[in-house]
């Protein structure tokens, strides 16, 4: 085993800090030239509507509407709402929205054609994932919206918010 | 005991070191090209994980790969190897942090190890396993690598000899 003496140590740490510094210089630099390069300041800070709803920080103003946890509840007890989570099957099995269809955003293509047909056009469909902290809600609706269904909602509190209150719950099917 | 002598002969012998070495480099090399490409959705990935602070995501996002890439390079090549095992270890016990606090808080997340598409999910717990290896060769070379057939190594040589 190699020992090292403190000023050769020193040394050392030296080095990898100068490897560090090499690196951020290439990549600030890389970034700026790169046609792909980003803002060194990106906003990555949460967003909130108006009506102080948390949603992510990609969400925007043309982006179907965002609701609340209480509208999510009224539509569930009135039926006629179909609710579409968007997370991996595997997430989906252990604990769901009871009735929600799963519709894992990642295998949209896979799924759609058994999903797509359970959806009409017109209904109003409700899409959620884990929490406010999760995308797929947004992703599958932006995507549905395309596809010409007009009644799409992302319910941002989702699976966390909905489990937290107590509201019925399904594990698999 | 004797078995584990036995390993403890292998994995510090100069010639799996240097294995590791070029396990180890090439890995980080290979790990920082997808993420050199891709700065938006890397960080994307680093926003997820919830660690840093805002302002710091986008710098971390650009230079991060940079940095695994030249340490890599430089652990492939036998230049400076001690600094390089040594930063790519500090790397890797900060990500198992990163990792492990996600797992702790029931985070599914996209690792953004290798790749920033968002289908490379992965189990956190087999994400910290692969971590775990990685740094034992990362310390193993910074014990045990000795110099051995390294540029560094080479270049002394050389000079000593004139």
């Amino acid at each position: 085993m190699q020992v090292y003496q403190r000023s050769n140590l020193f040394h050392i740490l030296l080095k990898a800090t100068g490897i560090v510094i090499l690196g951020s210089f290439v990549g600030i630099i890389y970034n700026s030239l790169s046609p792909q390069g980003i803002t060194l300041k990106g906003s990555w800070s949460r967003k909130v509507t108006q009506d102080s709803l948390v949603v992510p920080y990609s969400y925007q103003k043309d982006d179907p509407p965002a609701v609340s946890l209480d509208y999510a509840m009224m539509k569930f007890q009135s039926a006629g709402t179909i609710f579409v989570d968007a997370r991996y099957p595997e997430d989906y099995k252990s604990g769901h929205i009871k009735g929600a269809i799963n519709f894992p955003y990642e295998e949209f293509e896979e799924y759609s054609s058994q999903v797509l047909p359970k959806l009409s056009l017109d209904k109003e469909i409700i899409t959620y994932c884990d929490g406010s902290e999760c995308e797929t809600s947004l992703l599958l609706a932006r995507e549905l919206r395309d596809k010409g269904y007009k009644n799409i909602k992302i319910f941002f509190g989702g699976w966390s918010e909905w489990q937290k209150s107590g509201l019925p719950v399904e594990v698999r099917s | 005991m004797k078995i584990l002598k036995f390993l403890i002969t292998i994995v510090t012998d100069k010639r799996v070191v240097l294995i590791f070495r070029l396990i180890l480099g090439v890995t980080f090399l290979y790990a920082s090209l997808d993420k050199i490409a891709h700065p938006e959705q890397f960080a994307k990935i680093v926003y997820n994980y919830k660690i840093l602070p805002a302002f710091l995501i986008n710098i971390f996002a650009v230079t991060l790969p940079w940095v695994e890439f030249l340490a890599g390079l430089f652990l492939i090549l036998g230049i400076f190897c001690e600094s390089a095992s040594l930063l790519i270890s500090f790397l890797l016990v900060i990500f198992l942090i990163a990792i492990s606090t996600n797992v702790l808080r029931g985070v599914n997340l996209n690792c953004g190890c290798f790749s920033t598409n968002p289908a490379g999910k992965k189990e956190g717990i087999s994400l910290l396993f692969r971590d775990f290896i990685f740094l034992f060769m990362g310390l193993m070379i910074f014990f045990f690598n000795k110099g051995f057939s390294t540029l560094s190594s080479l270049y002394q040589r050389k000079s000593s000899r004139q």
